[in-house]
């Protein structure tokens, strides 16, 4: 209560109606509900899914236990029959390269929206790109299913059109995956980035020109590192997202999608098909820790590279 | 451009970029809408395999679909699901965003983290924990259950709207209640609320897109009782259909309406720095 009068009190600060008396209802309900809601269906599962990979399978039913033997089971296989190891460098893999390629792709995109299109035309261009973000995602992977198929939209387009030679057999393939992920990721970074470059202030850029900065210094030496946390935070957010992901792997990439890695499926995949089969609740959630604890070094590596990369050109 | 007002020393190089940029440009647009674009053109072609040159027009796909009826009928699921989150989240978005904004209090950074952190987390690892807890007290396999994880990450977005409206209000619209004698719950109604309406309106269309689309929450926690996403993503590893086409287009077109709804409400208050609170 002292700290809420304190506040109160304070020139420009929201008053407290009724401060000084007992804490508002309002107060209470706005933070208690909301509190509560959180802590029973979303702090709870969680600790629960710590818990619970600890838990065991007997007869069919999921039994409390202290046991380290899902664990060790996974541990067992991460070499050998399921090879979860491959899975996991295959979901690195592709979602890092995803999210280099998404940001690659989109940048530039950016670029082109802020300073080609006059200012009266930016609200309409971005309202186009986030528009496949309203449509469903499944839909929208079931689409570049049949765009992609061996003898789909673009391979009969393409022979229809007489380029029989130039045909694309992509589909159940990782990059089919990298595709349907980049086309879901790219209107949700065209919204990231525009925010990062549209605030870049432009007399600075004329500034460098007037002194003589050619168009690609000017891009170099200015717009490239002010762009910097839009473009860390975007591909970061495409790699989380991506190493996440099931569904463009299972439809795209049919399961277990080819990459220079190999035909292996992505780790998500797995977890998925996993439990589908085998519904073992337990060793799921141990294989869903996995993942997490294998997305929590990837950010901490990434966070690491993007500091000494910061020093280096400071 | 301001190089446009001042002669430009390398205006020839200058055009070949502007050619490039929007050659760029357009191949990126046709990048995003060719699956869409795809989607509505085949959902009224004959053929089961989709092809170029196609093979003639039908509407037979949208009959099948109403025939079939296994579709409609998650369809009808994910329009109860949704509507039903996406109003829960705007009701604890709406409290947070009004606790937020209003009242000081210990730990509102921690209190704003964690309502934020369900979108930071894989959807695929909420649903194994999902399903884990509610599977031990028997609510998993229902629409309740999909219900009820959903308001947990679409709460954040909602959320996320809400603040930004009740950033634009003027401290003075609320002090200037109080001063006129209007009990909390009075300024709450007939002030904060009406201001706040099209945020939540915002908020609202928001997290039932995200609710909607959700797949693999809902893959885990719905059972037999699908939603759209999870229905859809059986019947496309089951076969090709191209009544996937038609529920994609009417699916699209719902969320054509909702992107109108989203322009009218949601981009003026994404834009506006300060309304006046006459409107």
């Amino acid at each position: 209560m002292v700290a809420s009068l304190a506040s109160g009190a304070l020139p420009g600060a929201v008053p407290e109606a009724g401060s000084g008396k007992v804490t508002s209802p309002m107060k209470v309900l706005g933070i208690g509900l909301p509190l509560l809601y959180s802590a029973a269906f979303f702090v709870a599962p969680l600790a629960f899914l710590i818990m619970l990979g600890f838990w065991l399978v007997e007869d069919f039913q999921v039994v409390p236990a202290f046991s380290l033997e899902n664990y060790l089971d996974i541990a067992q296989h991460m070499f050998a029959k399921s090879n979860y190891a491959l899975a996991i460098a295959q979901s690195l893999w592709v979602s890092l390269s995803t999210a280099f390629l998404a940001v690659l792709v989109c940048y530039p995109m950016v670029l082109a929206i802020v300073y080609l299109a006059p200012l009266s035309r930016h609200r309409l261009l971005l309202m186009l790109a986030v528009a496949p973000f309203w449509s469903s995602y499944v839909l929208r992977l079931f689409s570049w299913q049949i765009l992609l198929a061996n003898k789909g939209i673009i391979n009969s387009g393409l022979a229809w059109a007489g380029l029989e030679s130039f045909q694309v057999s992509l589909i159940y393939t990782q990059s089919a995956t990298r595709i349907g992920l980049i086309h879901y990721l790219a209107p949700i970074l065209i919204v990231i980035l525009y925010v990062t470059v549209a605030n870049i202030d432009r007399d600075l850029i004329q500034a460098a020109r007037d002194l003589g900065a050619t168009r690609w210094q000017a891009f170099r030496r200015v717009i490239l590192p002010m762009s910097r946390t839009g473009l860390l935070v975007s591909a970061s957010f495409a790699a989380i997202v991506s190493f996440g992901d099931v569904l463009a792997g299972a439809l795209l990439g049919g399961g277990a999608g080819k990459s220079v890695l190999g035909s292996v499926p992505l780790f998500s995949n797995m977890i998925m098909s996993e439990y589908a089969s085998s519904t073992n609740l337990p060793r799921t959630s141990a294989l869903a820790m996995i993942l997490v604890l294998v997305m929590i070094l990837m950010l901490a590596a990434g966070a690491a590279l993007a500091d000494r990369n910061k020093i280096d050109a400071g | 451009m301001a190089s446009v007002i001042r002669p430009d020393p390398l205006a020839a190089d200058g055009r070949w970029w502007r050619v490039a940029g929007r050659l760029y440009m357009a191949i990126g647009y046709l990048f995003l809408v060719l699956p869409i674009a795809t989607m509505i053109v085949f959902s009224f072609q004959k053929g089961q395999f989709a092809s170029i040159p196609g093979q003639g027009w039908t509407l037979q796909w949208y009959g099948k679909l109403f025939t079939d009826g296994t579709l409609l009928e998650a369809l009808r699921n994910s329009l109860i699901v949704s509507p039903l989150a996406a109003t829960g989240g705007c009701i604890l978005g709406f409290l947070a965003a009004y606790a937020l904004h209003r009242f000081r209090f210990r730990g509102q950074g921690a209190f704003s983290v964690l309502l934020v952190l369900p979108v930071l987390i894989p959807p695929l690892i909420l649903g194994v924990a999902f399903l884990g807890l509610l599977s031990r007290i028997g609510l998993q396999g229902q629409l309740l259950s999909v219900i009820l994880t959903h308001v947990v990450i679409v709460t954040a977005p909602a959320m996320a709207v809400i603040q930004l409206r009740l950033g634009q209000m003027p401290a003075s619209l609320e002090e200037a209640a109080w001063d006129l004698g209007a009990t909390d719950l009075q300024t709450l109604y007939k002030v904060v609320l009406p201001f706040t309406l099209p945020g939540i309106a915002g908020g609202w269309l928001l997290a039932f897109t995200f609710s909607f689309d959700e797949f693999i929450i809902a893959w885990f926690v719905s059972g037999f009782e699908q939603t759209l996403p999870v229905a859809v993503y059986a019947y496309i590893v089951g076969s090709v259909d191209p009544s996937l086409n038609a529920v994609g287009s009417i699916v699209f077109g719902l969320s054509v309406l909702s992107l109108i709804g989203v322009e009218l409400l949601l981009f003026p208050i994404l834009l506006s720095r300060y309304r006046s609170a006459t409107s």
